[in-house]
């Protein structure tokens, strides 16, 4: 974490090497992010692309108070989704498509993960807004609860609870989407 | 409601547990008897959803997005102004360790140089690589430089290891990764230039061009047989290393080969 922190300040610097740093450590993690919430492979790694833009040209302006980086470019992440389903105005989440699933060269296991994506992302969608955000925030971002707390503005009570009932609802999906299947 | 709270805060450290330390279910279950039959099947479904999550950007993405994320990181760079240094701490440093230097002599600098991360001098290696870096100009003088330091990184984590420092071994396979993001990273930035000067052609000879991807394929020979040898070594060491230091170690280990394919890629 101090490490980070340092990394931050000389990023703030215009430090390339730093923003360097950061950028490999969150890349992957805000495309995950940005892929679940919109399920769109070309939109997600255009936006993925922005965020680190705009997270380059504000960064001079990121404080330590009271919030940390992560949640920062969370943040930045968050609201360019928002923007980008607001201009769309459709629902969150579409179905993934197929080059978003990782590249393994078995085509039985590509199968069987597709499907495991496939499924997630249709159980996503019985979620409220709030127990998705959660849900893409600490599954697909990796955050810990207090930075999930800190991106949503709100309180680490109120979050466990959004987890909680969230992965509830992901379950009861998961299993009627199997019933539906054997059926 | 104080049931449901402290059922929440139990979920919560359950997930922590199996997600960021690779804890397993059973292993939560046992901390948590009474409540393992809400416990258990929420936990398996978080599970399926991180796996489920585990994609990956595409390769050519991947590339892409960091060359175009180099471009916007040089244009976004403030106007250098002469007389401050404060625009610039790796500027600031290197005067600082030169000064260092100076005051202390360079036998200092030079007992440092094979210093590992338990000596009080290693501080001062570190900062001296930092003013190689700085001073060197050309960003394949640099990648050469940081192919250099991932051996001296590799030589550190063995080290270490043997000594059973588990968090210094993940500290010192970090810095081996940076060095790796950097070779790739410098190594795109390099290829863009080189592709950018294809356009006006008239000033560069058909000799410089030549140089320039022989320095590349130079380079390329270099990395993969420093990654061989240094794949053989770590794994040397995990046979004989504390058990404690083997999970540390496996993942330097993973951090390295990764890391090479990305800067070899990257030469491509």
């Amino acid at each position: 974490m101090q490490e980070e922190e340092s990394l931050v300040r000389r990023a703030q610097q215009r430090d390339e090497e730093a923003f360097t740093q950061l950028y490999e450590a969150y890349f992957d993690k805000i495309y995950r992010y940005v892929a679940l919430k919109i399920g769109n492979k070309t939109e997600a790694e255009d936006m993925t692309q922005q965020v680190f833009s705009n997270a380059l040209q504000s960064i001079s302006s990121f404080k330590w108070r009271g919030i940390s980086f992560s949640a920062w470019l969370f943040r930045i992440a968050h609201n360019q989704v928002v923007d980008y389903l607001r201009k769309k105005s459709k629902q969150a989440t579409a179905l993934l498509d197929e080059s978003l699933v990782s590249s393994d060269s078995n085509p039985q296991l590509v199968a069987e993960h597709r499907l495991d994506i496939e499924q997630l992302v249709l159980a996503t969608k019985q979620l409220t807004e709030t127990q998705r955000e959660v849900v893409s925030l600490r599954f697909a971002g990796e955050l810990p609860i207090a930075q999930v707390a800190k991106v949503m503005g709100k309180s680490q009570g109120a979050v466990k609870a959004l987890q909680h009932s969230a992965i509830v609802a992901l379950r009861k999906s998961l299993l009627l989407a199997e019933d539906n299947e054997r059926d | 409601m104080k049931e449901t709270k402290e059922f929440n805060n139990i979920l919560d450290e359950c997930l922590e547990r199996l997600l960021a330390r690779g804890e397993s279910i059973e292993q939560c279950l046992v901390s948590y008897p009474e409540q393992a039959d809400e416990l258990g099947p929420l936990l398996r479904t978080a599970l399926e959803a991180k796996e489920a999550l585990a994609i990956q950007p595409r390769p050519e993405f991947r590339a892409r997005a960091r060359y175009h994320f180099g471009s916007v990181l040089r244009e976004v760079k403030p106007k250098r102004r002469f007389f401050s240094l404060g625009w610039q701490p790796r500027w600031a440093m290197a005067v600082s360790v030169v000064l260092i230097m100076l005051l202390a002599g360079g036998g200092t600098v030079a007992a440092a140089g094979g210093s590992m991360p338990d000596s009080p001098l290693y501080p001062v290696k570190l900062a001296t690589e930092q003013v190689w870096l700085t001073l060197t100009p050309s960003n394949m003088g640099r990648v050469e430089l940081h192919a250099k330091l991932v051996e001296r990184r590799v030589v550190e984590i063995i080290y270490m290891a043997d000594k059973g420092d588990v968090q210094q071994v993940e500290v010192i396979a970090q810095r081996l990764d940076n060095h790796l993001v950097m070779v790739a990273s410098l190594a795109l930035a390099e290829r863009g230039e080189e592709r950018a000067m294809f356009a006006p052609a008239a000033e560069e000879t058909g000799e410089d061009v030549y140089n320039r991807r022989n320095n590349r394929a130079r380079l390329r020979l270099i990395l993969e047989s420093h990654a061989a040898n240094q794949q053989d070594k770590l794994q040397d060491v995990l046979e004989t290393a504390p058990e404690s230091v083997k999970p540390a170690l496996r993942r330097a280990i993973a951090v390295s080969g990764t890391g090479y394919e990305r800067a070899l890629e990257a030469l491509d």
